[in-house]
């Protein structure tokens, strides 16, 4: 099947500044990417050209095998959220959705619907003025959704979302994917995403630094186990002769290349007593910041 | 290009501004009227001339249709819905072009108020004031079209210098500085050159018969040079430039 989204050496120079540096990736259809890396790697850059308002100084960006602008009415397969400030504070949400609907001939009908989807349809005749941030990311996405798009691009909608807008748009995220459809969401947190996103695309300063199956970058990392033992040196010893290597930190373990029911039911087996026992979460942030650390040039 | 047009409409209609820029018109024009009604003596509203420019204060609205037109576009970088905008229509000529049409139609919808306006308070103080109107056909059509479209092309001027400049308060500035003392100073010092900037050239299409004015028909055609020479450049750097 042809990518959805495919980006071909694109590059994009801001005077002596390379923004995005040689960058190719594909994107399969019904997958959901997390498009990473720290503030300032080039994610928004990549995401202005992919959706024609920037032009690449080299390379190409396509959608669909054609550059953006080349696509017949374009919101009716590809929705985008670039910034969820995108409004006239003056014109209400409702309004807001219509000044798009109405030119790609969208009906009234669709803009009712969408503002019921993201459960905006209480306050659709208000002005955005009014709006809380959460309210205006959603708006934002109601924009993206008008046309029934196969494909959403959102650039950091968790941004100012309190942990509820969140699990929201996470929930949201995984319905839209359900369906087959397509997404590429960028963040500069991994943890962000993480539970959303089956694929990831690093880039750090430009460059693709890692484009993986999350899961396949979760099990290089191993998933260590941490535990937390009064009797820590004997779990170790029973580990080891399980063939299962740990590193003692003061009464803790930690467990590489296992599970917490393994590690559960060796201590169980030897009668040993355990204080914690889970997955350490913040091992694939660590393997992020290290991926996207500032090295020296 | 229509339905865009029609959203770009939607657009000058859904907000406040479009309302308060009328308003702003309404008061302005009413006050210059008044004023001018009021105040002069009879000798200085006697006589066709005279006239005409009583009467042609209607075109201020072309100052109100600039606004507009220049906030139709300057409005969508300040508040960034140009990105949503051009998202749903990426080809940036038929945007510029639809936000042409649309201040086009607000700036006849404006001209008309204005004239509509100016025409009927004029009339009640020139009567009362025992002032017998002197203009025929010829000098009211000339006034009406020049009023109605200067105003139409003035928000299409708007529209151009919107494009080019983006920052909606140095359009706002530019415009201002441009209308009140660059066109005023070049006519006053320079009038062979000046009598070519678009007000003068409004004037002329207007009928007014001050010295150095070109013709009605010279004056049509100067204005609608700078409104397309300013779209033209408006359209050639939208489509170059990035969108932030």
């Amino acid at each position: 099947m042809a990518p959805v989204v495919r980006a071909e050496s694109l590059t994009k120079r801001f005077g002596k500044l390379t923004a995005v540096d040689n960058l190719s990736f594909a994107l399969e259809p019904g997958t959901i990417t997390g498009f990473l890396g720290p503030n300032g790697a080039g994610k928004t850059t990549t995401l202005r050209m992919l959706l024609g308002l920037a032009a690449p100084s080299a390379g190409q960006a396509l959608i669909f095998e054609r550059p953006y602008a080349q696509i017949e009415r374009p919101a009716l397969r590809i929705g985008a959220v670039l910034e969820a400030t995108d409004f006239h504070p003056g014109r209400s949400g409702r309004n807001h959705l219509r000044t798009l609907s109405q030119a790609v001939g969208i009906p009234d009908s669709r803009v009712d619907e969408v503002l019921r989807t993201v459960e905006l349809d209480s306050a659709a005749r208000r002005r955005v003025k009014g709006y809380s941030l959460g309210m205006r990311q959603r708006l934002g996405l109601a924009a993206a959704l008008l046309g029934d798009p196969e494909l959403l691009v959102l650039d950091e909608p968790a941004n100012g979302l309190d942990p509820e807008g969140v699990r929201w748009l996470r929930d949201f995220l995984r319905r839209f994917a359900g369906s087959g459809h397509t997404v590429l969401v960028s963040s500069h947190v991994l943890a962000e995403v993480a539970q959303t996103v089956d694929h990831v695309l690093i880039i750090n300063r430009g460059k693709l630094v890692r484009e993986s199956r999350l899961d396949e970058l979760t099990a290089t990392i191993g998933g260590a186990v941490i535990v937390r033992s009064p009797q820590a040196e004997q779990l170790a010893d029973a580990l080891r002769r399980a063939e299962i290597e740990a590193i003692a930190q003061d009464h803790r373990l930690l467990v590489h290349g296992t599970t917490t029911e393994r590690v559960g039911e060796i201590a169980a087996a030897a009668g040993i007593v355990l204080h914690e026992l889970r997955t350490e979460e913040s091992s694939l942030e660590e393997v992020f910041l290290e991926l996207t650390a500032e090295r020296p040039e | 290009m229509i339905a865009q047009s029609r959203a770009e409409l939607l657009k000058i209609r859904s907000t406040r501004t479009t309302l308060g820029l009328g308003l702003g018109m309404v008061a302005i024009i009413l006050l210059f009227v008044i004023l001018a009604g009021l105040l002069s003596d009879l000798n200085g509203l006697a006589g066709a001339e005279n006239e005409r420019q009583f009467f042609g204060t209607g075109s201020g609205s072309g100052l109100f249709a600039a606004l507009a037109g220049i906030m139709l576009v300057t409005g969508e970088y300040r508040f960034g819905t140009i990105r949503p905008t051009l998202l749903f229509t990426p080809r940036r000529s038929t945007v510029l072009n639809a936000k042409v049409i649309a201040s086009v139609l607000a700036g006849i919808a404006l001209a008309v108020t204005g004239e509509v306006l100016a025409v009927a308070v004029g009339e009640v103080i020139l009567h009362s004031r025992g002032v017998a109107v002197d203009l025929d056909r010829h000098d009211w059509t000339l006034l009406t079209i020049g009023t109605v479209g200067g105003t139409a092309l003035w928000g299409a001027i708007g529209v151009g210098l919107g494009m080019i400049v983006r920052n909606q308060v140095g359009a706002i500035i530019g415009l201002l500085a441009w209308l009140f003392l660059v066109e005023n100073l070049l006519f006053g010092l320079a009038p062979s050159v000046g009598r070519y900037v678009p007000s003068q050239a409004q004037n002329a299409l207007m009928g007014f018969t001050t010295d150095h004015l070109l013709s009605p028909a010279a004056g049509a055609a100067v204005l609608v040079v700078w409104t397309v020479v300013l779209c033209v450049v408006g359209a050639a750097l939208a489509a170059r430039r990035d969108v932030s």
